[in-house]
């Protein structure tokens, strides 16, 4: 399996089909925006059928995005611990007293 | 008719430090945050008279306070260009000559679902969000935490569709990367 020959011809059969990780990465991370083309999401896919790799790029990937949208809930707001100063909540009131 | 009314004397301790924090996810810097609250009350309080009672009166104040956020990122806009620039911070992920990663992945050892209901994993993505640079940043906030879409943001921020998606790649392994070095690795090694 790990024959060099056959992984050396490989490779430059993947780099000239532009399927190589450094190729693949980017429209992963644009999958998770988008629609790609149907030939960037054919070439992305036959790599990640290869590649163990990429695979777990893809679910770091994905990881990302659902952690932002967990952050980005208002009912969960992150930082439980952060809060107004006392004296801006004072000054505030102030003002829409006395606006 | 049961008609929500307002009581603003009560505003600023009911949801003062939870509209911060929401502010705080999206706007970095503390004092920014502030006067967008700040910002929002006021507004607020201006236009009580247009409030129809049809929404609660918390969602009604963070409907304003989502708009003063917008404002930020217009006016930040304004001020600095959005779309990348020769200077904005390299892709940290590189390729050998083979197109192979020279540092490969690994897996994270949960799925995405369970990684997002960790809570310290939420905190250090909040931290690692923090020292990206502002541009980088404000792009990746309007993505993931406000939910604009590709197009949306390429059109109100002029940015070209194909840097923006370099920007949010570079965005995301500079995240990954930053998580990596503070979260997953220092976890494996006890």
């Amino acid at each position: 399996m790990a024959n060099p020959i056959f992984l050396n011809a490989m490779n430059r059969v993947l780099d000239a089909l532009h399927m190589t990780c450094k190729d693949t990465s980017p429209i992963l991370s644009e999958m998770v925006d988008h629609e790609v083309s149907l030939g960037k999401r054919v070439r992305a896919k036959i790599h990640l059928m290869m590649c163990v790799v990429c695979r777990y790029y893809e679910v770091q990937l994905l990881t990302l995005q659902k952690l932002a949208q967990q952050l980005a809930r208002e009912d969960l707001a992150a930082l439980d611990q952060a809060t107004l100063k006392p004296e801006t909540k004072e000054k505030i009131k102030q003002k829409l007293r006395s606006p | 008719m049961n008609r929500q009314t307002l009581n603003s004397d009560l505003w600023v301790d009911r949801y003062g430090d939870l509209m911060y924090r929401y502010t705080l996810v999206r706007v970095k810097n503390a004092d920014t945050a502030e006067e967008i609250v700040q910002a929002t009350f006021f507004a607020a309080l201006q236009s009580q008279d247009r409030f129809e009672g049809r929404s609660t009166e918390k969602s009604w104040l963070f409907g304003i306070l989502k708009h003063k956020i917008m404002d930020h990122f217009r006016q930040a806009h304004r001020e600095r260009s959005l779309d990348l620039l020769p200077e904005d911070d390299p892709d940290p992920c590189t390729f050998d000559s083979t197109g192979h990663w020279n540092q490969m992945p690994k897996s994270w050892g949960m799925t995405p679902d369970q990684a997002a209901e960790n809570r310290q994993l939420q905190e250090a993505l909040k931290t690692c969000m923090d020292r990206l640079s502002d541009k980088f940043r404000q792009v990746f906030v309007l993505k993931e935490i406000e939910g604009l879409d590709t197009q949306n943001i390429c059109n109100e921020f002029n940015i070209k569709p194909t840097n923006l998606w370099v920007i949010l790649h570079r965005t995301r392994n500079q995240l990954k990367k930053c998580l990596e070095t503070h979260w997953f690795n220092k976890d494996s090694h006890g």
